[in-house]
């Protein structure tokens, strides 16, 4: 019984000396099924979360994912809800918000935009006492916008700073 | 260089995963595998170039894979110590006639799957074969008995 050429009967029949190569694939099959179970617990985003600071006078919500990835569409809403009248409402972003982001829209269009010590500020005018704010701003992730940065929130009125919010994005690639 | 990352990642995780889900896979194209290699190949394409349209993108992301693939190729030729890992290993499954069960199964090849393959290089019995090797391609090389 002529054995082909090339073939080794310990080896391709008996698989003698690839006892590992089963465990390596079950090992591979579990890595990946890791990862694709952390993509469906949010792990890689962009579900949105729900952050509040609250004081006297004033509650800020912001609801935004933490976790992007690149190219990515997605909406950061700030709720601001009066307690008193805030008469000069103010909407501080750190520039993470900005870097490597596209911002399609700002929705209402605040009074004024600029710049605070290199920080994003929105001015969004008076709000009642009782009423609510709500500025929404959709954003394109930069697809070469990886890494983790600072994206906290403060709230002022005129120049006294009432709330913040600390927080950070992700952007995996 | 992203791209080029891009382009590094995604063909060293294509071929794990090929490497990964094993032969039988690879050598059947029924209608459903060639939809979802169409989708496999889309789904590749928006990770590696993204919102990149322009012909430099596309350059270094072909290039990268041609030059890995290259890579791949000349290192199986070179160390054949590396063959097993890269390119695998062919697995006897017809001895004499007699099917091998622990490797059809270890490939996940049905005897109606082994008969098919027969059939189709134009053998009616698996006992007419001397021997059937499951190549590392997928597909199944018979050699037939002297005589049958």
């Amino acid at each position: 019984m002529d054995v082909p050429d090339q073939i080794d009967l310990d080896r391709h029949l008996e698989l003698a000396g690839r006892g590992f190569s089963r465990p390596v694939r079950w090992v591979l099959i579990a890595l990946t099924s890791i990862v694709l179970l952390l993509g469906l617990l949010n792990v890689f985003g962009q579900h949105p979360s729900t952050l509040v600071a609250e004081s006297a006078k004033a509650k800020l919500e912001v609801y935004a994912p933490a976790h992007l990835r690149g190219g990515l569409l997605y909406e950061a809403r700030f709720t601001v809800f009066a307690r008193e009248k805030l008469n000069h409402v103010v909407l501080l972003l750190s520039p993470g918000w900005a870097e490597s982001q596209q911002l399609n829209t700002i929705e209402p269009s605040p009074v004024a935009q600029g710049s605070r010590d290199g920080d994003l500020y929105f001015t969004l005018g008076p709000v009642p006492k009782g009423q609510v704010y709500r500025l929404f701003l959709e954003f394109q992730v930069n697809p070469t916008n990886v890494g983790r940065r600072r994206a906290d929130v403060a709230l002022y009125d005129g120049d006294t700073r009432l709330l913040s919010i600390k927080r950070t994005i992700t952007v995996y690639p | 260089m992203d791209i080029v990352l891009r382009g590094i990642f995604v063909f060293v995780f294509l071929y794990v995963l090929m490497r990964m889900i094993g032969r039988r896979e690879l050598s059947s194209l029924e209608p459903f595998d060639l939809i979802l290699l169409i989708v496999l190949g889309d789904a590749v394409q928006q990770g590696l170039t993204q919102d990149d349209y322009s012909l430099t993108g596309a350059f270094l992301a072909i290039g990268t894979i041609a030059v890995l693939q290259l890579v791949v190729s000349y290192a199986n030729f070179r160390f054949p110590k590396l063959r097993p890992v890269l390119d695998g290993e062919p697995i006897v499954v017809v001895q004499d006639g007699k099917p091998i069960e622990k490797n059809l199964k270890r490939e996940r090849v049905t005897i109606d799957d082994l008969a098919a393959a027969a059939r189709q290089q134009n053998i009616a019995k698996i006992e007419d074969v001397q021997w059937a090797v499951m190549e590392t391609s997928g597909a199944i090389s018979f050699i037939k008995k002297s005589g049958s």
